[in-house]
């Protein structure tokens, strides 16, 4: 055998804390003193609560950014092994039900710095003008408070912060370009081209995914080792651990891992006063702080402001309106997988390499509102598995026999809008967590446009697999992605926060994750959530000292703040389209 | 008990020749081919997790003794291994026992379902009884057949017996923890990995072949065989089970987030 060309790969001697394979946070980080009051607490350090802690810091504010999960060292920590990822995820124990049970943890929830940033497969595509008024057009859903052209300039911003590979020109809702090149293809969005192009359906080939394809600063580009919802010890995946905390260690943030946030604490005059804390030795403890920020994500969000119920607030802080809770989404996600007689190997190249967004629009034709999108997705041996079992029936000598042919399979993901439903919902269940916390508990049901845009979409997916040239075709029912249960619009009666974040029962209390979206498009919502985090952040950056004093919010929009970016975002890519 | 390796028609077959296959150190298509022989190129902690699922067996602590010979009774069929000789047979019950005792799960758990520790104490009494009620023995004394039948009938949602049980505990979503159990602990080990031809870690070294299925330099061929189930196994055939595919109840790993 070939010895490698470096030798045996061994950790980096004096072990700093690595980032990637080359990244590493040189600054020794500043630790706010015990009993100081700090301008922001932000509860979650994932898509949105990452950036939005690297531009608090970055503009000067003392912020803290708390994470129920480590402070992941990548080359220590991670590991290129599917099982040996489980410690990524949200494995807290929940319950899910109603008709159609959500699961959570590594489907959809992380746990640690960069949240479920560290292991989204990052297709990064924005939402289309459409989705922002879907009450107003389709008579479904809830129109934004916002429209495309207010997150616009954040989706160009985040594109190149992250930055986003993909082709030059993108048809689809808005079209543009992006700054990185698009993704050389592996076999599945070969299967995926090719079945489309047979029917005439546009694709979009090599993106847009947030994974670098050319090194940039100490990130090194993709070496399609296919191991993305693992992690990506390369650091060419984007991930907020990567792109932003270290930005905001720079500016004198402080992040406290492993640190469980209980309860929020309001004062007498109807403001939040700070945050009490599990630390990492299971001790409770208090944080004081001028303004909170939640950013959880579509459980813990809502979990946490439910918990924290008290006199005043009965119903949970900032619910009012009854909503806290309700309003969640997920995306129809079935797999679709095909076996073909040539070999596919779809362990290679990253998950996320080829989609189309043909069928994101209503199309009056199809019998309901709304759209999808279908996208490769690159299940490993484990997962592939699960899913031969429930898209098969596969046990026993058949599960060995399928598994024997693992690489002749491809698999496509469809990813379908459910619309917002009330009863869908975050509530506190009966039973506790380790630290006596209650934990959360969802209901889920599909409604008549969910299940007729899940059928023809499944249908239309396993078309294009059969297109293909697939000789068997099989797929498997479930849900990616989770937003909402928090979430924004203009009238306090029907919603949770306005449309920066700021809570409308509680002026500084803000949300800054995926749960405030109101409606959730056929769109990966992980760019969607970092654009609404650049731009509470404009506004909080603006409002300055008022956030901690005033109670009467202003809702004019804020300037756009291009060089509270990291370093290095500027200068690179494409011109606008 | 039964010694599976020694009996030939627990084997699986090759249809041309009627022959039984096996037992071998590594079934599948790709002769040869060993993930663990690539682990210089594998990063330190890839390496050192890997090695240690293979080389650390975990001892029984959760499940007690006559549990865990029923369980793995069960595991037997629900992952038959007769193709493998004994040293190189993937433990499939110490993963499950080690997942119970360290309570750890996926992170959420069905409103229908109890807790996984007592799902498995139910689902065992359950086997049991379903054995009594059809063959009058217990599991661990009936023909491998046999065996298989009551597995079926979970697998079809179709249990014979143990109502009570089943009453608090959803049968097909007892059989998807079941089987997801079996398929994590012998798919993340990496004799599984060679059999299926699965590359395994690749980082720091890349994957460089991208399209059209070829192998790495360091990859092996698919080299086929034709193989089916031993005539005394009734899961070799298998029909979806049904309505089950549209009602998300795996766990499924591959998101797109």
């Amino acid at each position: 055998m070939k010895s490698p060309l470096l030798g045996e790969f061994h950790p980096p001697n004096g072990k700093p804390h690595m980032l990637g394979s080359i990244q590493r946070i040189e600054t020794p980080m500043h630790r706010f003193s015990e009993g100081e009051e700090v301008d922001y607490v932000i509860v979650g350090v994932g898509a949105g609560g990452g950036v939005l802690l690297q531009r608090l810091a970055r503009a000067g504010f003392h912020v803290i950014g708390f994470d129920a999960g480590p402070f992941w060292d990548t080359e220590r920590d991670w590991v290129s092994d599917e099982k040996g990822a489980h410690n990524l995820y949200w494995n807290d124990l929940r319950i899910t039900g109603g008709k159609h049970p959500l699961a959570f943890g590594a489907n959809n929830c992380g746990k640690g710095v960069g949240g479920g940033t560290v292991h989204w497969a990052s297709f990064t595509p924005r939402l289309h003008p459409s989705d922002f008024r879907i009450h107003s057009t389709d008579g479904v859903g809830v129109d934004w408070p916002i429209s495309y052209s207010d997150l616009k300039p954040y989706y160009e911003l985040m594109e190149l912060e992250l930055p986003v590979s993909g082709p030059s020109y993108y048809p689809w809702g808005d079209p543009h370009g992006y700054p990185y090149g698009p993704h050389p293809m592996g076999g599945v969005g070969d299967a995926l081209i090719r079945g489309c192009t047979k029917l005439g359906i546009g694709v979009s080939a090599g993106g847009p995914v947030a994974i670098l394809n050319g090194s940039r600063g100490d990130r090194p580009h993709c070496i399609y080792r296919g191991f993305c919802i693992q992690g990506c010890k390369v650091g060419a995946k984007a991930s907020t651990l990567i792109t932003h905390v270290p930005d905001a260690i720079e500016n004198g943030a402080e992040i406290r891992p492993n640190c469980m946030v209980s309860r929020i604490h309001v004062g007498g005059d109807r403001r939040v006063l700070g945050i009490s804390y599990f630390d990492s030795e299971g001790r409770e403890r208090f944080q004081k702080a001028k303004a909170v920020v939640v950013a959880g994500y579509s459980i813990e969000t809502p979990r946490l402001l439910l918990n924290s119920a008290c006199p005043g607030f009965e119903r949970g802080l900032a619910n009012s309106s009854d909503c806290v809770g309700r309003y969640l989404m997920a995306q129809a996600g079935n797999v679709v997988l095909g076996r073909f007689e040539e070999l596919v190997r779809m362990y290679k190249a990253p998950p996320a390499h080829a989609l189309t967004e043909e069928f994101y629009e209503t199309d009056p034709k199809r019998g309901f509102a709304r759209g999808f999108a279908i996208q490769t997705v690159g299940p490993l041996p484990m997962a592939f598995a699960r899913q031969m079992m429930t898209a098969k029936g596969a046990w026993g000598w058949g599960m060995r026999s399928v598994m024997m042919d693992y690489n002749h399979w491809a698999s496509f993901g469809f990813l379908g809008e459910i619309l917002p439903h009330a009863e869908n919902r975050v509530q506190l269940a009966e039973e506790k967590d380790r630290l006596g916390i209650p934990i959360a508990k969802a209901t889920f049901n599909l409604y008549d446009n969910d299940q007729k845009l899940i059928e023809y979409g499944k249908n239309k997916t396993m078309e294009v697999m059969w297109a293909a040239g697939a000789t068997e075709v099989v797929q498997e029912a479930r849900y990616a992605h989770l937003v909402g249960a928090a979430r924004m619009g203009n009238d306090p009666e029907t919603s949770v926060v306005d449309q920066f974040g700021r809570t409308h029962d509680i002026a500084n209390l803000f949300i800054c994750d995926g749960s405030i979206m109101p409606t959730q498009g056929s769109a990966n919502p992980g760019l969607t959530i970092m654009a609404l985090a650049a731009r509470t952040a404009d506004y909080l950056i603006r409002e300055g000292n008022e956030v901690f004093t005033s109670h009467k919010p202003n809702d004019q929009k804020p300037p756009m703040r291009r060089d509270l970016s990291p370093p290095d975002t500027w200068g690179h890519g494409m011109p606008r389209i | 008990m039964r010694a599976p390796a020694e009996n030939a028609d627990t084997r699986p077959v090759d249809p041309h020749t009627g022959k039984p296959i096996g037992p071998m150190a590594q079934p599948g298509y790709y002769p040869r081919f060993s993930t663990l022989g690539q682990q210089k190129f594998w990063d330190a902690k890839t390496r050192e997790v890997v090695l240690d699922r293979v080389n650390n067996v975990p001892v029984i602590r959760f499940f007690s003794p006559q549990d865990a010979r029923l369980l793995n009774a069960v595991c037997n069929r629900v992952l038959p291994q007769d193709d493998r000789d004994e040293s190189h047979k993937i433990p499939i019950v110490p993963q499950i026992d080690k997942r119970l005792y360290e309570n750890s799960h996926d992170g959420y758990q069905y409103e229908d379902m109890p807790p996984d520790r007592e799902a498995y104490r139910l689902g065992l009494q359950a086997i049991e009884e379903i054995a009594q009620h059809r063959y009058g023995s217990g599991f661990l004394k009936i023909s491998l057949r046999e065996q298989d039948e009551i597995l079926r009938s979970l697998h079809d949602g179709k249990p014979s017996a143990a109502n009570e049980i089943w009453k608090r505990m959803p049968v097909h979503r007892f059989w998807m923890l079941l089987v997801s159990d079996c398929t994590d602990a012998y798919y993340s080990h990496p004799w599984a990995w060679d059999e299926i031809g699965f590359g395994g870690p690749a980082y720091p070294r890349a994957y460089m072949r991208l399209e059209h299925g070829e192998a790495e330099t360091w990859e092996v061929k698919e080299k086929r065989y034709d193989w089916k189930a031993p005539d005394i196994s009734v899961s070799g055939e298998f029909e979806q089970v049904a309505g089950h595919s549209d009602h998300p109840s795996s766990p499924g790993n591959g998101g797109t987030l």
